[in-house]
Protein backbone atom coordinates (compact mmCIF):
# COMPACT_ATOMS: atom_id res chain seq x y z
CA UNK A 1 0.00 0.00 0.00
CA UNK A 2 1.43 3.40 -0.72
CA UNK A 3 1.60 6.39 1.13
CA UNK A 4 -1.48 8.54 -0.29
CA UNK A 5 -3.46 4.94 -0.55
CA UNK A 6 -2.84 4.85 3.61
CA UNK A 7 -3.91 8.41 3.31
CA UNK A 8 -7.10 7.79 1.65
CA UNK A 9 -7.54 5.26 3.86
CA UNK A 10 -7.58 6.76 6.69
CA UNK A 11 -9.51 9.56 5.80
CA UNK A 12 -12.64 7.16 4.92
CA UNK A 13 -12.36 5.85 8.44
CA UNK A 14 -12.28 9.37 9.88
CA UNK A 15 -15.22 10.32 7.70
CA UNK A 16 -17.25 7.37 8.41
CA UNK A 17 -16.90 7.77 12.16
CA UNK A 18 -18.05 11.29 11.40
CA UNK A 19 -21.06 9.77 9.95
CA UNK A 20 -21.91 7.65 12.16
CA UNK A 21 -22.09 10.78 14.73
CA UNK A 22 -23.93 12.59 12.47
CA UNK A 23 -27.29 11.31 13.69
CA UNK A 24 -28.20 13.73 16.49
CA UNK A 25 -30.51 15.93 15.34
CA UNK A 26 -29.68 19.55 17.15
CA UNK A 27 -32.51 22.03 17.76
CA UNK A 28 -32.27 25.85 16.78
CA UNK A 29 -31.56 26.92 20.52
CA UNK A 30 -29.25 24.54 20.84
CA UNK A 31 -26.95 26.21 18.23
CA UNK A 32 -25.28 28.49 20.92
CA UNK A 33 -21.99 27.41 20.70
CA UNK A 34 -21.52 26.90 16.92
CA UNK A 35 -22.53 30.11 16.24
CA UNK A 36 -20.08 31.47 17.83
CA UNK A 37 -17.42 33.01 15.44
CA UNK A 38 -14.57 31.27 16.54
CA UNK A 39 -16.57 28.45 15.03
CA UNK A 40 -16.86 29.37 12.02
CA UNK A 41 -15.72 27.80 8.78
CA UNK A 42 -13.45 31.24 7.67
CA UNK A 43 -13.58 33.42 10.97
CA UNK A 44 -11.62 36.18 9.39
CA UNK A 45 -12.38 36.52 5.54
CA UNK A 46 -9.70 39.25 4.73
CA UNK A 47 -6.98 36.83 6.32
CA UNK A 48 -8.27 33.26 4.64
CA UNK A 49 -8.28 35.39 0.88
CA UNK A 50 -4.87 36.64 1.91
CA UNK A 51 -3.26 33.05 2.79
CA UNK A 52 -5.07 31.21 -0.35
CA UNK A 53 -3.54 33.94 -2.13
CA UNK A 54 0.26 33.48 -0.61
CA UNK A 55 -0.13 29.64 -0.59
CA UNK A 56 -1.39 29.46 -4.02
CA UNK A 57 1.85 31.57 -5.49
CA UNK A 58 4.14 29.42 -3.89
CA UNK A 59 2.76 25.85 -4.19
CA UNK A 60 1.67 24.15 -7.24
CA UNK A 61 -1.77 23.69 -5.58
CA UNK A 62 -5.31 25.23 -5.28
CA UNK A 63 -8.52 24.23 -4.75
CA UNK A 64 -11.10 24.98 -1.58
CA UNK A 65 -14.93 24.80 -0.72
CA UNK A 66 -14.98 28.30 -2.89
CA UNK A 67 -14.25 28.48 -6.72
CA UNK A 68 -11.35 30.03 -7.49
CA UNK A 69 -10.92 33.99 -7.92
CA UNK A 70 -9.54 36.19 -10.55
CA UNK A 71 -5.53 35.11 -11.29
CA UNK A 72 -2.34 36.94 -11.22
CA UNK A 73 1.66 36.93 -12.69
CA UNK A 74 2.48 35.25 -9.57
CA UNK A 75 1.69 31.71 -11.11
CA UNK B 1 -19.25 50.24 43.70
CA UNK B 2 -20.37 53.52 42.19
CA UNK B 3 -23.58 54.19 40.16
CA UNK B 4 -21.43 55.03 37.28
CA UNK B 5 -19.33 51.81 37.36
CA UNK B 6 -22.12 49.85 38.00
CA UNK B 7 -23.75 51.86 34.77
CA UNK B 8 -20.89 51.23 33.20
CA UNK B 9 -20.44 47.87 33.31
CA UNK B 10 -24.13 47.05 32.65
CA UNK B 11 -23.85 49.06 29.35
CA UNK B 12 -20.64 47.28 28.29
CA UNK B 13 -22.30 43.89 28.82
CA UNK B 14 -25.43 44.78 27.25
CA UNK B 15 -23.23 46.41 24.15
CA UNK B 16 -21.43 42.77 24.13
CA UNK B 17 -24.87 41.41 24.19
CA UNK B 18 -26.28 43.06 21.30
CA UNK B 19 -22.36 42.42 19.41
CA UNK B 20 -22.60 38.85 20.39
CA UNK B 21 -26.36 38.51 18.61
CA UNK B 22 -25.18 40.51 15.53
CA UNK B 23 -21.99 38.19 15.50
CA UNK B 24 -24.50 35.39 15.89
CA UNK B 25 -26.61 36.09 12.71
CA UNK B 26 -22.96 37.04 10.63
CA UNK B 27 -21.43 33.39 12.06
CA UNK B 28 -24.61 31.35 11.60
CA UNK B 29 -24.42 32.84 8.01
CA UNK B 30 -20.52 31.50 7.48
CA UNK B 31 -21.24 28.15 9.72
CA UNK B 32 -24.00 27.26 7.51
CA UNK B 33 -23.40 29.36 4.42
CA UNK B 34 -27.16 30.01 4.03
CA UNK B 35 -28.98 31.92 6.74
CA UNK B 36 -29.42 35.59 7.53
CA UNK B 37 -28.17 38.70 5.78
CA UNK B 38 -26.17 41.20 7.92
CA UNK B 39 -27.48 42.99 10.30
CA UNK B 40 -24.76 46.11 10.54
CA UNK B 41 -22.19 47.36 8.14
CA UNK B 42 -18.74 46.50 8.72
CA UNK B 43 -15.37 48.51 7.42
CA UNK B 44 -12.50 45.99 7.71
CA UNK B 45 -8.45 47.33 6.52
CA UNK B 46 -5.55 44.88 6.83
CA UNK B 47 -1.64 45.25 6.22
CA UNK B 48 0.40 42.75 5.87
CA UNK B 49 4.15 42.72 5.11
CA UNK B 50 5.27 39.53 3.16
CA UNK B 51 9.16 38.81 3.35
CA UNK B 52 11.03 35.69 1.72
CA UNK B 53 14.37 35.16 3.06
CA UNK B 54 17.48 36.16 1.47
CA UNK B 55 18.98 33.16 -0.93
CA UNK B 56 22.99 32.95 0.12
CA UNK B 57 25.36 33.43 -1.97
CA UNK B 58 26.43 29.76 -2.31
CA UNK B 59 23.19 28.90 -3.80
CA UNK B 60 23.37 31.77 -6.56
CA UNK B 61 25.37 31.73 -9.39
CA UNK B 62 24.21 35.26 -10.78
CA UNK B 63 21.40 38.38 -9.83
CA UNK B 64 20.41 39.10 -6.60
CA UNK B 65 20.50 37.58 -3.13
CA UNK B 66 17.34 38.94 -2.17
CA UNK B 67 14.10 37.99 -3.07
CA UNK B 68 10.78 39.56 -2.56
CA UNK B 69 9.42 41.73 -0.27
CA UNK B 70 5.89 42.35 -0.59
CA UNK B 71 3.33 44.96 1.20
CA UNK B 72 -0.02 44.16 1.11
CA UNK B 73 -3.07 46.65 1.90
CA UNK B 74 -6.89 45.19 1.82
CA UNK B 75 -10.14 46.29 2.17
CA UNK B 76 -13.73 44.81 2.81
CA UNK B 77 -16.96 46.65 3.72
CA UNK B 78 -20.34 44.74 3.93
CA UNK B 79 -23.55 46.30 4.36
CA UNK B 80 -26.68 45.57 4.41
CA UNK B 81 -28.88 46.75 1.71
CA UNK B 82 -32.31 45.60 2.25
CA UNK B 83 -33.59 42.76 4.65
CA UNK B 84 -32.73 40.28 2.25
CA UNK B 85 -29.83 41.51 0.57
CA UNK B 86 -26.42 43.11 1.06
CA UNK B 87 -23.38 44.30 -1.06
CA UNK B 88 -20.19 43.41 -0.48
CA UNK B 89 -16.99 45.17 -2.02
CA UNK B 90 -13.33 44.39 -1.96
CA UNK B 91 -10.15 45.73 -2.88
CA UNK B 92 -6.92 44.94 -2.59
CA UNK B 93 -3.08 47.00 -3.38
CA UNK B 94 0.07 45.02 -3.25
CA UNK B 95 3.66 47.07 -3.85
CA UNK B 96 6.26 44.21 -4.40
CA UNK B 97 10.28 44.12 -4.65
CA UNK B 98 12.87 41.89 -4.98
CA UNK B 99 14.00 39.25 -7.42
CA UNK B 100 13.00 35.72 -9.00
CA UNK B 101 14.70 32.70 -10.07
CA UNK B 102 15.48 33.51 -13.70
CA UNK B 103 17.28 29.88 -15.11
CA UNK B 104 19.26 27.07 -13.29
CA UNK B 105 22.06 25.44 -14.58
CA UNK B 106 24.79 23.08 -12.69
CA UNK B 107 27.83 24.38 -10.55
CA UNK B 108 31.25 23.33 -10.83
CA UNK B 109 30.70 19.82 -9.03
CA UNK B 110 27.44 19.55 -11.25
CA UNK B 111 24.99 20.49 -8.30
CA UNK B 112 22.14 23.14 -9.77
CA UNK B 113 22.73 26.33 -8.64
CA UNK B 114 19.80 29.38 -9.27
CA UNK B 115 20.38 32.35 -10.96
CA UNK B 116 17.87 35.04 -9.89
CA UNK B 117 16.38 37.55 -12.14
CA UNK B 118 18.75 40.97 -12.55
CA UNK B 119 20.87 42.99 -10.80
CA UNK B 120 17.95 45.83 -10.38
CA UNK B 121 15.31 43.07 -9.48
CA UNK B 122 11.90 43.66 -10.05
CA UNK B 123 9.10 46.29 -9.08
CA UNK B 124 5.53 45.74 -9.37
CA UNK B 125 2.10 46.82 -8.11
CA UNK B 126 -1.30 45.02 -7.82
CA UNK B 127 -4.17 46.36 -7.35
CA UNK B 128 -7.63 44.58 -7.13
CA UNK B 129 -11.32 45.62 -7.14
CA UNK B 130 -14.34 43.29 -6.62
CA UNK B 131 -17.99 43.85 -5.54
CA UNK B 132 -20.57 41.16 -5.36
CA UNK B 133 -24.14 40.52 -3.78
CA UNK B 134 -26.00 38.48 -1.45
CA UNK B 135 -29.50 37.82 -2.12
CA UNK B 136 -31.12 35.77 1.40
CA UNK B 137 -34.35 33.82 0.52
CA UNK B 138 -35.44 31.41 4.08
CA UNK B 139 -32.86 28.57 2.69
CA UNK B 140 -31.33 30.05 0.43
CA UNK B 141 -28.72 32.50 -0.40
CA UNK B 142 -27.21 33.55 -3.99
CA UNK B 143 -24.06 35.42 -4.56
CA UNK B 144 -22.75 37.38 -7.57
CA UNK B 145 -19.75 38.65 -8.03
CA UNK B 146 -17.70 40.28 -10.47
CA UNK B 147 -14.05 41.87 -10.19
CA UNK B 148 -10.45 42.86 -11.96
CA UNK B 149 -6.91 42.81 -11.00
CA UNK B 150 -4.08 44.60 -12.59
CA UNK B 151 -0.34 44.45 -12.66
CA UNK B 152 2.44 46.29 -14.77
CA UNK B 153 2.37 43.25 -16.93
CA UNK B 154 -0.51 41.27 -16.18
CA UNK B 155 -4.61 41.82 -16.06
CA UNK B 156 -7.42 39.19 -14.71
CA UNK B 157 -11.16 39.45 -14.82
CA UNK B 158 -13.38 37.45 -12.98
CA UNK B 159 -16.84 36.82 -12.33
CA UNK B 160 -18.06 33.93 -9.35
CA UNK B 161 -21.72 32.54 -8.61
CA UNK B 162 -22.66 31.02 -5.80
CA UNK B 163 -25.61 29.05 -4.44
CA UNK B 164 -26.47 27.49 -1.09
CA UNK B 165 -29.17 25.41 -0.06
CA UNK B 166 -30.28 24.51 3.66
CA UNK B 167 -32.13 21.06 4.16
CA UNK B 168 -32.19 18.61 6.77
CA UNK B 169 -33.93 20.86 9.70
CA UNK B 170 -31.07 23.59 8.32
CA UNK B 171 -28.25 21.06 9.80
CA UNK B 172 -27.06 20.55 6.44
CA UNK B 173 -25.93 23.14 3.60
CA UNK B 174 -25.07 22.27 -0.08
CA UNK B 175 -23.20 24.44 -1.99
CA UNK B 176 -22.36 25.08 -5.50
CA UNK B 177 -19.50 27.86 -6.30
CA UNK B 178 -18.59 28.69 -10.36
CA UNK B 179 -15.79 31.45 -11.14
CA UNK B 180 -14.24 32.34 -14.33
CA UNK B 181 -11.44 34.06 -15.18
CA UNK B 182 -9.98 35.49 -18.04
CA UNK B 183 -6.20 36.96 -17.60
CA UNK B 184 -3.67 38.38 -20.04
CA UNK B 185 -0.23 38.89 -19.86
CA UNK B 186 1.99 41.14 -21.49
CA UNK B 187 5.82 40.44 -20.37
CA UNK B 188 8.03 43.71 -19.84
CA UNK B 189 10.96 44.00 -21.87
CA UNK B 190 9.62 41.14 -23.88
CA UNK B 191 11.57 42.35 -27.60
CA UNK B 192 15.02 42.81 -24.78
CA UNK B 193 14.61 39.34 -23.97
CA UNK B 194 12.76 37.97 -26.96
CA UNK B 195 10.02 37.08 -24.69
CA UNK B 196 6.44 36.55 -26.31
CA UNK B 197 4.57 40.20 -25.96
CA UNK B 198 1.52 39.33 -25.30
CA UNK B 199 -0.61 35.92 -24.20
CA UNK B 200 -3.79 35.30 -22.46
CA UNK B 201 -5.68 32.25 -20.48
CA UNK B 202 -9.35 31.16 -19.26
CA UNK B 203 -9.70 29.12 -16.22
CA UNK B 204 -12.73 28.35 -15.20
CA UNK B 205 -13.47 26.66 -11.55
CA UNK B 206 -16.43 24.96 -9.79
CA UNK B 207 -16.93 24.11 -6.05
CA UNK B 208 -19.53 21.92 -5.08
CA UNK B 209 -19.83 21.65 -0.88
CA UNK B 210 -21.69 19.97 1.97
CA UNK B 211 -21.63 20.85 5.34
CA UNK B 212 -23.25 19.24 8.05
CA UNK B 213 -23.58 20.28 12.23
CA UNK B 214 -22.51 16.97 13.68
CA UNK B 215 -23.86 17.87 17.54
CA UNK B 216 -23.86 20.68 19.34
CA UNK B 217 -20.16 21.50 19.61
CA UNK B 218 -19.10 20.29 16.04
CA UNK B 219 -19.62 20.57 12.15
CA UNK B 220 -17.87 18.88 9.15
CA UNK B 221 -18.08 19.87 5.76
CA UNK B 222 -16.45 18.71 2.45
CA UNK B 223 -15.78 20.09 -1.18
CA UNK B 224 -14.75 19.00 -4.37
CA UNK B 225 -13.26 21.67 -6.73
CA UNK B 226 -12.67 21.02 -10.32
CA UNK B 227 -10.30 24.37 -11.98
CA UNK B 228 -9.50 23.85 -15.80
CA UNK B 229 -7.02 26.14 -17.23
CA UNK B 230 -6.54 27.05 -21.16
CA UNK B 231 -4.04 29.09 -22.81
CA UNK B 232 -0.32 30.26 -21.88
CA UNK B 233 0.32 28.44 -18.53
CA UNK B 234 4.43 29.26 -18.91
CA UNK B 235 6.27 31.96 -17.33
CA UNK B 236 7.69 34.21 -19.70
CA UNK B 237 9.84 35.58 -17.48
CA UNK B 238 12.10 31.99 -17.23
CA UNK B 239 14.82 31.43 -19.95
CA UNK B 240 13.49 27.96 -20.00
CA UNK B 241 10.19 27.85 -19.24
CA UNK B 242 7.39 25.30 -21.57
CA UNK B 243 4.42 24.39 -20.14
CA UNK B 244 1.64 22.50 -21.57
CA UNK B 245 -1.75 25.01 -23.00
CA UNK B 246 -4.06 23.03 -20.76
CA UNK B 247 -4.55 22.00 -17.60
CA UNK B 248 -6.58 20.69 -14.80
CA UNK B 249 -6.69 20.50 -11.31
CA UNK B 250 -8.83 18.20 -8.81
CA UNK B 251 -9.06 19.06 -5.20
CA UNK B 252 -11.42 17.98 -2.46
CA UNK B 253 -11.35 19.03 0.88
CA UNK B 254 -12.23 18.26 4.42
CA UNK B 255 -12.81 21.05 7.46
CA UNK B 256 -14.03 20.09 10.91
CA UNK B 257 -15.01 22.35 13.74
CA UNK B 258 -15.34 21.48 17.36
CA UNK B 259 -15.58 23.52 20.55
CA UNK B 260 -14.63 22.98 23.96
CA UNK B 261 -17.34 24.05 26.34
CA UNK B 262 -14.88 23.29 29.36
CA UNK B 263 -11.70 25.23 27.55
CA UNK B 264 -14.19 27.74 26.22
CA UNK B 265 -11.75 27.44 22.67
CA UNK B 266 -12.77 25.76 19.67
CA UNK B 267 -10.27 23.71 17.02
CA UNK B 268 -10.56 23.62 13.54
CA UNK B 269 -8.90 21.11 11.37
CA UNK B 270 -8.74 20.86 7.49
CA UNK B 271 -7.34 18.64 5.31
CA UNK B 272 -6.81 19.21 1.26
CA UNK B 273 -5.76 15.81 -1.30
CA UNK B 274 -4.78 17.39 -5.05
CA UNK B 275 -4.17 16.11 -8.03
CA UNK B 276 -3.53 17.96 -11.26
CA UNK B 277 -2.80 16.55 -15.21
CA UNK B 278 0.71 18.32 -14.58
CA UNK B 279 1.33 15.16 -12.52
CA UNK B 280 1.36 16.85 -9.00
CA UNK B 281 -0.22 15.59 -6.20
CA UNK B 282 -0.20 17.19 -2.69
CA UNK B 283 -1.27 17.17 0.88
CA UNK B 284 -1.97 19.82 2.71
CA UNK B 285 -3.01 19.68 6.70
CA UNK B 286 -3.66 22.72 9.07
CA UNK B 287 -4.69 23.00 12.44
CA UNK B 288 -5.27 26.05 14.40
CA UNK B 289 -6.74 26.98 18.01
CA UNK B 290 -9.42 29.51 18.73
CA UNK B 291 -8.39 30.19 22.63
CA UNK B 292 -11.04 32.73 24.39
CA UNK B 293 -9.15 34.95 27.31
CA UNK B 294 -12.23 37.13 28.41
CA UNK B 295 -11.93 35.10 31.70
CA UNK B 296 -9.26 36.27 32.99
CA UNK B 297 -9.33 40.07 31.05
CA UNK B 298 -12.00 42.86 31.17
CA UNK B 299 -12.35 42.33 26.97
CA UNK B 300 -12.60 39.93 24.65
CA UNK B 301 -9.52 38.88 23.60
CA UNK B 302 -9.18 35.06 21.82
CA UNK B 303 -5.46 34.13 20.66
CA UNK B 304 -5.32 31.44 17.70
CA UNK B 305 -2.10 29.73 17.12
CA UNK B 306 -1.89 27.89 13.92
CA UNK B 307 0.05 25.17 11.96
CA UNK B 308 0.34 23.78 8.63
CA UNK B 309 1.87 20.70 6.78
CA UNK B 310 1.95 20.99 3.14
CA UNK B 311 3.72 18.43 0.74
CA UNK B 312 3.76 17.95 -3.13
CA UNK B 313 4.76 15.88 -5.64
CA UNK B 314 7.03 17.07 -8.35
CA UNK B 315 5.55 17.99 -12.29
CA UNK B 316 6.50 15.62 -14.95
CA UNK B 317 8.35 18.25 -16.83
CA UNK B 318 10.11 19.32 -13.39
CA UNK B 319 13.85 19.41 -14.34
CA UNK B 320 15.95 21.21 -11.63
CA UNK B 321 18.97 21.92 -13.68
CA UNK B 322 17.72 23.79 -16.93
CA UNK B 323 18.16 21.79 -20.21
CA UNK B 324 18.63 24.34 -23.16
CA UNK B 325 19.77 21.26 -25.80
CA UNK B 326 16.53 19.79 -25.58
CA UNK B 327 13.33 20.15 -28.17
CA UNK B 328 12.46 23.91 -27.57
CA UNK B 329 8.65 22.66 -27.79
CA UNK B 330 8.68 20.04 -25.28
CA UNK B 331 7.23 20.91 -21.83
CA UNK B 332 10.37 21.62 -19.42
CA UNK B 333 10.57 23.89 -16.25
CA UNK B 334 12.68 24.16 -13.34
CA UNK B 335 10.53 26.28 -11.47
CA UNK B 336 10.52 25.86 -7.96
CA UNK B 337 6.89 25.36 -7.26
CA UNK B 338 6.88 22.61 -9.74
CA UNK B 339 9.12 20.51 -7.81
CA UNK B 340 8.46 17.89 -4.86
CA UNK B 341 8.89 19.44 -1.59
CA UNK B 342 7.42 19.82 1.85
CA UNK B 343 6.68 23.12 3.73
CA UNK B 344 5.85 23.79 7.78
CA UNK B 345 4.16 26.69 8.93
CA UNK B 346 3.27 28.29 11.99
CA UNK B 347 1.74 30.84 13.25
CA UNK B 348 -0.35 33.28 16.00
CA UNK B 349 -2.83 35.67 15.61
CA UNK B 350 -4.32 37.70 18.45
CA UNK B 351 -8.04 39.35 18.04
CA UNK B 352 -9.40 41.95 20.78
CA UNK B 353 -13.05 42.98 20.27
CA UNK B 354 -13.87 46.44 22.14
CA UNK B 355 -17.31 46.95 21.36
CA UNK B 356 -17.68 48.21 17.79
CA UNK B 357 -13.76 48.16 16.74
CA UNK B 358 -12.08 44.26 16.31
CA UNK B 359 -8.36 44.84 16.41
CA UNK B 360 -6.29 41.76 15.10
CA UNK B 361 -1.96 41.21 15.01
CA UNK B 362 -0.27 38.26 14.19
CA UNK B 363 2.29 36.53 12.19
CA UNK B 364 3.79 33.45 10.51
CA UNK B 365 6.62 31.83 9.58
CA UNK B 366 6.64 29.17 6.22
CA UNK B 367 9.65 27.18 5.57
CA UNK B 368 10.22 24.97 2.38
CA UNK B 369 12.60 22.16 2.12
CA UNK B 370 13.38 19.12 0.11
CA UNK B 371 14.12 16.68 3.24
CA UNK B 372 10.20 17.86 4.43
CA UNK B 373 8.94 16.35 0.96
CA UNK B 374 6.62 12.68 1.87
CA UNK B 375 6.46 12.20 -1.93
CA UNK B 376 10.41 10.92 -3.59
CA UNK B 377 12.07 13.83 -4.39
CA UNK B 378 14.46 12.81 -7.19
CA UNK B 379 15.39 16.35 -8.42
CA UNK B 380 15.71 18.69 -5.24
CA UNK B 381 15.14 22.54 -6.19
CA UNK B 382 17.13 24.80 -4.90
CA UNK B 383 14.74 27.99 -5.11
CA UNK B 384 12.49 26.60 -2.33
CA UNK B 385 11.05 29.74 0.00
CA UNK B 386 11.67 30.53 3.07
CA UNK B 387 8.89 33.68 4.32
CA UNK B 388 7.32 35.36 7.71
CA UNK B 389 4.63 37.41 7.38
CA UNK B 390 3.35 39.90 9.93
CA UNK B 391 0.03 41.86 9.99
CA UNK B 392 -2.30 44.39 11.69
CA UNK B 393 -5.90 44.53 10.82
CA UNK B 394 -9.31 46.39 11.92
CA UNK B 395 -12.88 45.77 11.50
CA UNK B 396 -15.33 48.40 12.61
CA UNK B 397 -19.06 47.72 13.02
CA UNK B 398 -21.45 50.78 12.85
Amino acid sequence: MTLIQKHILGLLVLLSTLNLTACVEVRAWEKGYLAKEEMAWNPDILEDALAKHIFFSKEASSGSSSAAGGGCGCN
Amino acid sequence: MSKRSVHNKIKKRYSRSILALSGTALTLSSMSYADAPPTQSTVSIKSTNYQEDDLLSNEVLFGELSRYDIDVHQFQLVTPVTRNSSLQVNGSYDSLSGASPWFTSANSEGEPIVNLSGASGIYDTRRELSIGGSYYLENETVNLSIGRSAENDYNAAFINFGFTHQLNNRLTTIGVNTSISNDEIFPTDAEKFNRIKSASKRSVSTALSISHIINRFSAYQTAISVTNQKGFLSDPYKLRDVRPNSKSQYAWTNSFRIFFEKMDAALHSNYRLYHDDFGIGSHTVDFSWHQNLSTYIPFDLRFVPSIRYYTQSSANFFTNIDDFSSDPLAPQSSDYRLAAFGAISAGINFIADLNNLRITAGGERDQAKSKYSAYNVSRPSTALVRFSRISIGFDFSY
